[in-house]
């Protein structure tokens, strides 16, 4: 018992979530249904997405404001190329790409040339968006393949097929924070970069390549979300900046780099996932629970921060 | 005459963007006759108003080295309070006075946020522009409601010939380089933007004027509220979404480090005024709204890099002097 106790200590995450299930499932009798489950989980695999590359950039000691509108233009770029050739693997590497795109150009601008992370993101985030619009011209994209609408119905074993892929590369992504040499890489030039560059690490380049990986994500995510809504929508990404950053906060990763991890911030998401389902199941409008976000995002980051610094002193 | 150009701009940042906003116009003047006229000029000026005098309270948040997100949700929460309570009371008093009141508490709060839990400025203020813009919503129920008529003198309106907007611009604008320059306030705040640890080792009184950045930068924006309530004629629900980016890129294009310490309010102001040029030009080209975003941020990045890069030949002609002065050859004598 003690060392769970401890384990749900060093969560703080944990503890909310579990509240929060509790909470819903006395309030509401459908929240505890599997057909609920499943809709939160696919609801929720784009943001999840989009979250984990917000992470690593944030482990860097950066912070990426484009990864909102990258998911709207990869989306919009892939959707049109899935109209013209009817393939879903070509849509899927078209978003990949258009991502890796948007992340090398951030990336190559931070890393390499020294802008400030905050300002230079902003601008490619205007950019972004005005791609996705101008491709676009402002309305969802038609044409998607039949196989990409069932591809976003699929599921097993209750789990949504648009959540398999963002768990898939959750893994994948913390095997490779965890377990190679770039990700502890990250971690430190994250902690400290002056000591990083010190001890012989390309600094420039692991900057360069943690936006590159965020990059990669949002077009991802931007692929997942064609897929959950049907069509490729200009403005798809454009309002979940709050919600990725709230959810990687909540999780317990900091923005000053070198705190935190992959697997945290899908406790970040669950948290606000499971929220926002049961506010909804209870018939919460939406502008309560935009003041209810806001309160927990901000609490749950200062909770965060008091359990970090208490362990380490 | 080149040389003094270059020195002024590299001390002070705002000649670079006022030079870009000089040379913007004349194009757009070759290209349009009709750019050319005073009333043009005018509806320029009342067009970047909301964005400028807003941009004014932003430049003393960045200059401590914060940030502030929620500053569309105040020009937005602000805009539905004062349309609120007009409709319900009718006294334009109390109406005045309860909103440009709140405005000031809600960046206050901000603020004191910020110094209390020691949360980065970008998160505190994340998390209250969703608070803000749901209490907004809440409050109004999502209702568009419309101002009266009188009101649109504050949009429209001139004393002396010369639009409200501008006007209180003028004045804004003024206070703003006032209070930066010449009180202790405006001191501090470049002291905290240069270091915040040397200020609270010298015993600043820090957070004291942390709060009153951020409620100062409140107060301009339910300023900025009330005169774009009476340009747009009513509370609708779009107000303010977005406005933040805008309102930061006109700061960063007038020249102050998002790092802190070092900026100007002349600079911002005209940054909001260049980034409406370029509306202006793009309107004149007739190209689709769509394509803006993509030039908007376009220019912010050739902005912060040309600076990065006058930044970095500064570092090399200032190290490149010192070493000739100290003996150890700079570049010319390796020449001779």
């Amino acid at each position: 018992m003690k060392p769970f106790l401890r384990f749900l200590k060093s969560y703080p995450a944990l503890q909310i979530i579990a509240a929060l299930l509790i909470g819903f499932s006395l309030l509401s009798p459908y929240f505890l249904t599997s057909g609920n489950f499943e809709a939160m989980l696919g609801a929720n695999a784009v943001v999840l997405i989009a979250a984990i590359g917000m992470t690593v950039v944030f482990l860097a000691g950066g912070i990426d404001l484009s990864i909102s509108t990258v998911i709207s233009a990869s989306a919009v770029i892939s959707g049109l190329v899935m109209a013209q050739t009817d393939s879903v693997a070509a849509g899927a590497v078209t978003a990949v790409v258009v991502g890796l795109g948007f992340g090398a150009l951030n990336g190559v601008l931070i890393g390499y040339f020294r802008l400030t992370p905050f300002i230079t993101t902003m601008a490619t985030q205007l950019i972004a968006r005005g791609i996705a619009f101008v491709l676009s011209q402002g309305i969802a994209v038609k044409g998607t393949p039949y196989w990409m609408l069932d591809f976003g119905f699929m599921s097993w074993l209750g789990i949504p097929a648009v959540t398999l892929v963002a768990l898939v590369l959750v893994i994948l992504s913390v095997i490779a924070m965890s377990q190679t040499t770039w990700g502890r890489h990250v971690m430190l030039v994250g902690s400290n970069d002056e000591a990083a560059r010190h001890a012989g690490i390309n600094t420039r380049f692991i900057e360069f390549s943690v936006y590159l990986f965020a990059g990669g994500m949002a077009g991802a995510a931007g692929f997942i979300a064609i897929a959950n809504l049907g069509n490729a929508i200009p403005g798809v990404g454009d309002t979940l900046l709050l919600i990725i950053i709230g959810a990687v906060v909540l999780g317990g990763t900091g923005m000053t780099g070198g705190e935190g991890s992959v697997e945290r911030t899908v406790l970040g998401v669950a948290i606000l996932a499971i929220l926002t389902n049961g506010l909804n199941l209870l018939g919460i409008p939406f502008y309560d629970q935009l003041i209810i976000q806001g309160v927990l995002i901000f609490l749950g980051t200062y909770l965060a921060m008091r359990l970090g610094s208490r362990g380490k002193s | 005459m080149t040389r003094t150009i270059r020195d002024l701009m590299s001390r002070q940042k705002w000649v670079a963007i006022a030079l870009a906003t000089i040379v913007l116009a004349g194009v757009l003047s070759v290209v349009s006759p009709v750019f050319l006229t005073v009333s043009n000029f005018q509806a320029i000026l009342v067009q970047s108003s909301v964005t400028a005098i807003m941009a004014i309270g932003m430049t003393y948040i960045i200059l401590t080295a914060g940030i502030d997100i929620s500053v569309g949700a105040i020009l937005f929460v602000t805009s539905a309070l004062f349309a609120q309570l007009y409709m319900d009371t009718e006294s334009y008093l109390l109406a005045f006075t309860v909103t440009i009141v709140c405005a000031t508490l809600l960046g206050a709060l901000n603020g004191l946020l910020i110094v209390k839990f020691k949360i980065s400025p970008l998160i505190t203020t994340l998390a209250t522009y969703s608070i803000y813009r749901g209490a907004a919503i809440h409050l109004t129920g999502a209702q568009n409601i419309p101002v009266p008529r009188e009101m649109g003198f504050l949009g429209n309106g001139r004393i002396l010939g010369l639009p409200v907007p501008i006007l209180i611009l003028l004045i804004v604008t003024i206070i703003g380089i006032y209070i930066l320059n010449r009180t202790r306030l405006g001191v501090y705040t470049r002291a905290i933007g240069n270091s915040e640890r040397s200020a609270t080792e010298t015993n600043l009184p820090v957070n004291k004027v942390l709060i009153a950045v951020y409620g100062f930068s409140g107060l301009v924006t339910g300023i900025a509220a009330l005169i774009l309530l009476a340009r747009v004629g009513g509370l609708q629900s779009g107000i303010g979404i977005g406005i933040e980016f805008t309102v930061i890129a006109a700061v960063i294009l007038g020249g102050t480090k998002l790092s802190g310490g070092s900026g100007t309010v002349v600079g911002s102001v005209i940054g909001a005024v260049f980034l409406v040029l370029i509306d202006n030009g793009l309107n004149l080209l007739n190209a689709s709204p769509y394509i803006y975003d993509i030039v908007r941020g376009s220019v912010l990045l050739a902005a912060v890099a040309i600076d990065r890069y006058s930044a970095v030949r500064q570092k090399a002609s200032l190290e490149a002097q010192r070493a000739e002065r100290m003996g150890f050859g700079g570049p010319h004598r390796a020449a001779q």
